[in-house]
C-alpha cells in the first residue's frame, strides 16, 4: 500500500471516521435482521457514549 | 548464532550512541551543549528499556499471555469492549495522556539547569513512570478494564478505594486551576492571543453542528475545515493585534480572563458535549499530534544549542523564583507527566483496558505510549532551556520581583546571577509579537518563544516568529482548554454520582438541576483556586504547581501500591520491587516535599511559616513579601492557610494508602491471608496476533 493512503488509512481509523461501516458488519453478524441505526443515528449514539461514561486524560 | 551476534551488536551499538550522549551532558563544561546530544541520550535510553526492562516486566513479572482471551475479545460489544488495531489504540492511548502537562512542568523545572530535569525525566519514565502505566494496564484488564479506584477497594479494601476517589477529585480541581492559570497567564494583555483562543468557539461551534446535522460523522472532513480555519484565527489575530482600536478591544485583564474561563467551563460543562467539547476534541488532538511531531522535525533540522547551564545555584539553594525548593523533592514534583503520572493510571485503568487485543500487546501501548510521551517533555525542555537563560528568568519569575518595565527585569535578572539587556527583552517581545514579555509565568509563553525559534528555524525565518508564537500558544491554549472541558465534566459525573449515593435523583446524570448543581460545584472548586491565583501577591504558580505535582503524585502512589499489592498477591513477591521501588521512591518525594510545604520554617517553602509571617506583618501594620497592601497580606494568610491544609490532605491520604496496604501485604506474606486474585477467568483466544479470527485465517501456502 502507498504510504500517503496507509496514513490517511490511519487517520480513518483513528478518527473513527470508518466506525460506522465496522459497526454494520458486527451488528448484521450478531443481530441479522435487526434494522441497524443509521449514520446520523449512529454518531450521536457514540458521542453520547463516549462522553456520558468519562474516562479520563492527562493533563 | 552470526544472527544474533549482529542483533545483539546492534544494541551495544546503541547502548555506546546512548553513553556517549550523556557522557557528553554530564561532563560539559561552561560551553553551550548542543540538543541534540540531549535528544540522542533520550532516544538511545528508551529504545534500550524498551527492549530489554520492558521486555523482562513482559515476560518475567506479568508473564502475559497470548492464548488468553482479551477482555476486547470475550466481551466485545463493538462498543466500549473492541478488540482495536495496536497502533490504533497506541494513537488513542497517547492522545489520551499526553496533554499539556508534559509541556509546562519541565519548562519550570528548568529553572535549575538542563541536566536535573533531564535525568528524571528519562530515568523516571523507564523506571516509574512507563512501568506504572504498564501494570496499571495490565492488571486492568485482566479484571476487564475495571478503574484504579475499583482495583484499590477490591484489592486494598475500602480505605484505599476512598482514598483513591478523595485523591482523584482533589487533583481534578487543583489540575483544572493549574491549567487555567496557564491559560489566562498566557493570554493575558495579549490581543493576539485572545483574539485567536476565542476564535475556536465559533470554529467549534460550527464544526459541531455539520458533524451532527450536515454530515454526520465526517470526522476528517470536519477536522480539515477546523484546522484551515484555525489557521486563518491565528492570521487574523495578527491584524487584530496591529490595529489600534481592535487591539483595545481584545486586550484583556487577568481577571477578566478569569471570568470568561468560569463562565465558559460551566457553560460547556452543562451544554450537550456535540456543541463544544467533541469538535475542540477532534481539533486539540490533531494539533497536538501534528505540532508535537513538527517540533520534533524542527529540533532534528535545526540542532539548536542549549543555554542554560547544567544546574543553576537554585538546585542547591531552593530560592528559585520559579518555584521554591530544593532539587529534591521539587523537581520530582514539578515534573510529572513524561516522568511519572499518576493521571495516567486513570486512562491506563478504565478505556483502554477495554480495547486492547492482545495481552502482550500492553508493553506496546502502556509502555510503548508512556516513552513517547517522555518523549514530548524531553523536547519542551530542549524548547526551553535552548532560550537565554536571562530571558528565560525574565518571563518566569514572579512579575512581583521583575517589576513592570524592561529595566526592572533586567535589574531583577542580574540579581539571580543572569544577565540580559533591556534591550534583548524588547527586541525578543517584539518578534513574538507581544507588548512585553516579562513576568509571563505558567510556562506557555516560555515554551511558546522557544518553540517559536525552532519553528521559525525551520520554516520562515525571523519573519514568521510572531505567527509561530501565538501558533504555540493556540496549540496550548486550545488542548488545555480542552482538558478544562472534559476535566470539568468529568469532575461533574463524579460529584453527581457521589451524591447520588445520598439523594437519588442526583444519580442520573441528565437530570437538568443535578446538572447545573454539580457543575456549579465542580465549576466554583477550581474557579477560586484559578483566581486565587492569578491574585496571588507571591505569584500564583509557584504556590499551586507544587500542589498539583503532589497531587498528581499521590495518585501515582495509589496506582503503584495497587500493583505491588497485586503482584504479591499473584504470588510474584521476589518481582514486587518493579512496582515496589518506584513506590518507595514517590512515597519519599512526596511525603518530604509535603513535609517541606508543611513544617519548612523557611516562609518562602511552607505553607504555615509564611501563614505566621504573614500575620506577624500584619499585626505590626507592615506589608509581607512583594504585597503591596494590607488586603495583599490578608490574601497572602488566606492562601497559604487553604494550600497548607491541603498539603497535609494529601500527605494523610498517601500515608493511608500506604499503611492499608502494607497491612495487606504482611498479611499474605506470613500466610495469615489468602491473596484473593480477582482476575477474570482464563478463557482461550481465537484470534491471532493480528487481532484476526483464527477459523477465517486462510490456508497458508494457497499461493496466488
Amino acid at each position: 500500500m502507498n504510504p500517503l493512503r496507509a496514513i490517511w488509512e490511519y487517520l480513518k481509523e483513528i478518527s473513527g471516521e470508518n466506525a460506522y461501516d465496522k459497526y454494520l458488519v458486527v451488528h448484521s453478524s450478531t443481530h441479522p435482521g435487526r434494522r441497524p441505526m443509521n449514520r446520523g443515528e449512529f454518531y450521536r449514539w457514540r458521542q453520547n457514549e463516549k462522553y456520558n461514561n468519562p474516562g479520563s486524560r492527562c493533563p | 548464532m552470526g544472527n544474533s551476534i549482529r542483533r545483539y551488536g546492534v544494541w551495544v551499538g546503541i547502548a555506546l550512541v546512548g553513553a556517549v550522549c550523556w557522557g557528553v551532558l554530564a561532563l560539559s563544561r561552561g560551553e553551550t551543549v548542543n540538543a541534540g546530544w540531549l535528544l540522542f541520550a533520550a532516544i538511545a535510553s528508551y529504545a534500550i528499556a524498551y527492549r530489554f526492562y520492558a521486555r523482562f516486566i513482559q515476560k518475567k513479572v506479568l508473564e502475559t499471555d497470548d492464548s488468553r482471551a482479551t477482555p476486547a475479545e470475550r466481551l466485545n460489544n463493538g462498543r466500549d469492549f473492541e478488540p482495536m488495531d495496536r497502533r490504533v489504540l497506541f494513537g488513542h492511548h497517547f492522545a489520551a495522556i499526553a496533554g499539556a502537562g508534559p509541556l509546562v512542568g519541565p519548562v519550570l523545572a528548568a529553572q535549575m539547569g538542563f541536566l536535573p530535569g533531564t535525568v528524571w525525566i528519562i530515568v523516571g519514565v523507564i523506571l516509574a513512570g512507563a512501568v506504572q502505566d504498564m501494570t496499571t494496564l495490565f492488571f486492568s484488564m485482566r479484571r476487564d478494564g475495571k478503574t484504579l479506584g475499583q482495583m484499590a477497594r477490591e484489592e486494598i479494601g475500602p480505605v484505599g478505594g476512598v482514598a483513591a476517589l478523595v485523591a482523584v477529585l482533589s487533583i481534578m480541581v487543583i489540575l483544572l486551576a493549574v491549567l487555567a492559570l496557564v491559560v489566562v497567564l498566557a493570554l493575558a494583555e495579549s490581543p493576539w492571543g485572545s483574539f485567536s483562543i476565542a476564535m475556536t468557539l465559533p470554529i467549534a461551534l460550527l464544526m459541531g453542528v455539520y458533524l451532527r446535522f450536515l454530515r454526520p460523522g465526517r470526522v476528517l472532513e470536519v477536522s480539515i475545515i477546523g484546522i484551515g480555519l484555525l489557521f486563518l484565527a491565528i492570521i487574523g489575530g495578527g491584524w487584530i493585534a496591529e490595529s489600534s482600536p481592535y487591539a483595545d478591544f481584545w486586550t484583556f485583564s487577568p481577571n477578566q480572563i478569569v471570568f470568561a474561563l468560569i463562565a465558559y467551563g460551566f457553560i460547556a460543562s452543562v451544554l450537550p458535549v456535540w456543541v463544544l467539547l467533541a469538535p475542540r476534541d477532534y481539533l486539540s488532538t490533531f494539533m497536538k499530534i501534528g505540532t508535537i511531531m513538527l517540533l520534533a522535525i524542527g529540533i532534528m533540522f535545526t540542532l539548536p544549542a542549549i543555554q542554560m547551564p547544567k544546574a543553576t545555584p537554585f538546585a542547591f539553594n531552593g530560592e528559585g523564583p520559579v518555584f521554591a525548593g530544593p532539587l529534591f523533592p521539587f523537581v520530582f514534583i514539578t515534573i510529572a507527566c513524561g516522568a511519572l503520572s499518576g493521571f495516567h493510571a486513570l486512562v491506563a485503568s478504565g478505556t483502554t483496558p477495554k480495547l486492547i487485543q492482545k495481552e502482550s500487546q500492553t508493553r506496546f501501548i502502556g509502555y510503548g505510549a508512556m516513552l513517547m510521551e517522555s518523549f514530548v517533555a524531553i523536547m519542551a525542555l530542549i524548547a526551553a532551556t535552548t532560550l537565554d537563560p536571562g530571558i528565560y528568568f525574565a518571563m518566569n519569575a514572579p512579575a512581583s520581583v521583575l517589576g513592570d518595565t524592561v529595566q526592572s527585569a533586567s535589574q531583577a535578572v542580574n540579581g539571580f546571577g543572569f544577565s540580559v539587556s533591556p534591550e534583548t527583552l524588547q527586541t525578543t517581545a517584539n518578534n513574538v509579537g507581544e507588548e512585553s514579555i516579562v513576568g509571563r509565568t505558567g510556562g506557555a509563553p516560555t515554551l511558546a518563544v522557544g518553540m517559536s525559534a525552532i519553528f521559525s528555524g525551520l520554516i520562515g525565518g525571523p519573519a514568521l516568529q510572531a505567527f509561530w508564537y501565538h501558533f504555540a500558544i493556540m496549540f496550548e491554549a486550545l488542548f488545555i482548554l480542552t482538558t478544562v472541558d472534559a476535566g470539568t465534566r468529568v469532575g461533574r459525573f463524579m460529584i453527581q454520582d457521589m451524591i447520588g449515593n445520598v439523594y437519588r435523583p442526583f444519580a442520573n446524570p441528565s437530570w437538568l438541576p443535578g446538572n447545573l448543581i454539580s457543575s456549579a460545584l465542580i465549576v466554583g472548586a477550581w474557579g477560586y483556586f484559578l483566581y486565587v491565583g492569578v491574585n496571588d501577591p507571591l505569584g500564583g504558580i509557584n504556590q499551586l504547581f507544587p500542589l498539583f505535582g503532589i497531587a498528581n503524585q499521590l495518585l501515582a502512589a495509589v496506582a503503584l501500591t495497587v500493583g505491588t499489592t497485586i503482584l504479591i498477591k499473584m504470588g510474584k513477591l521476589r518481582y514486587a520491587w518493579v512496582t515496589g521501588l518506584p513506590l518507595l521512591w514517590d512515597a519519599s518525594v512526596t511525603l518530604t516535599a509535603s513535609w517541606m510545604k508543611i513544617f519548612s520554617p523557611d516562609p518562602g517553602l511552607g505553607f504555615f511559616a509564611q501563614r505566621g509571617a504573614a500575620q506577624e506583618a500584619l499585626a505590626n501594620g507592615e506589608l509581607y513579601g512583594t504585597a503591596q497592601s494590607a488586603d495583599d497580606v490578608r490574601q497572602i494568610i488566606t492562601n497559604s492557610t487553604v494550600d497548607g491544609v491541603l498539603s497535609i490532605l494529601f500527605a494523610l491520604l498517601i500515608i493511608i494508602v500506604l499503611v492499608d496496604a502494607t497491612r495487606v501485604w504482611f498479611g499474605i506474606i506470613r500466610g495469615r491471608k489468602e491473596p484473593d486474585l480477582s482476575e477474570a477467568p482464563w478463557e482461550e483466544s481465537r484470534l491471532d496476533s493480528e487481532g484476526q479470527p483464527v477459523e477465517e485465517r486462510e490456508p497458508v501456502g494457497t499461493g496466488s
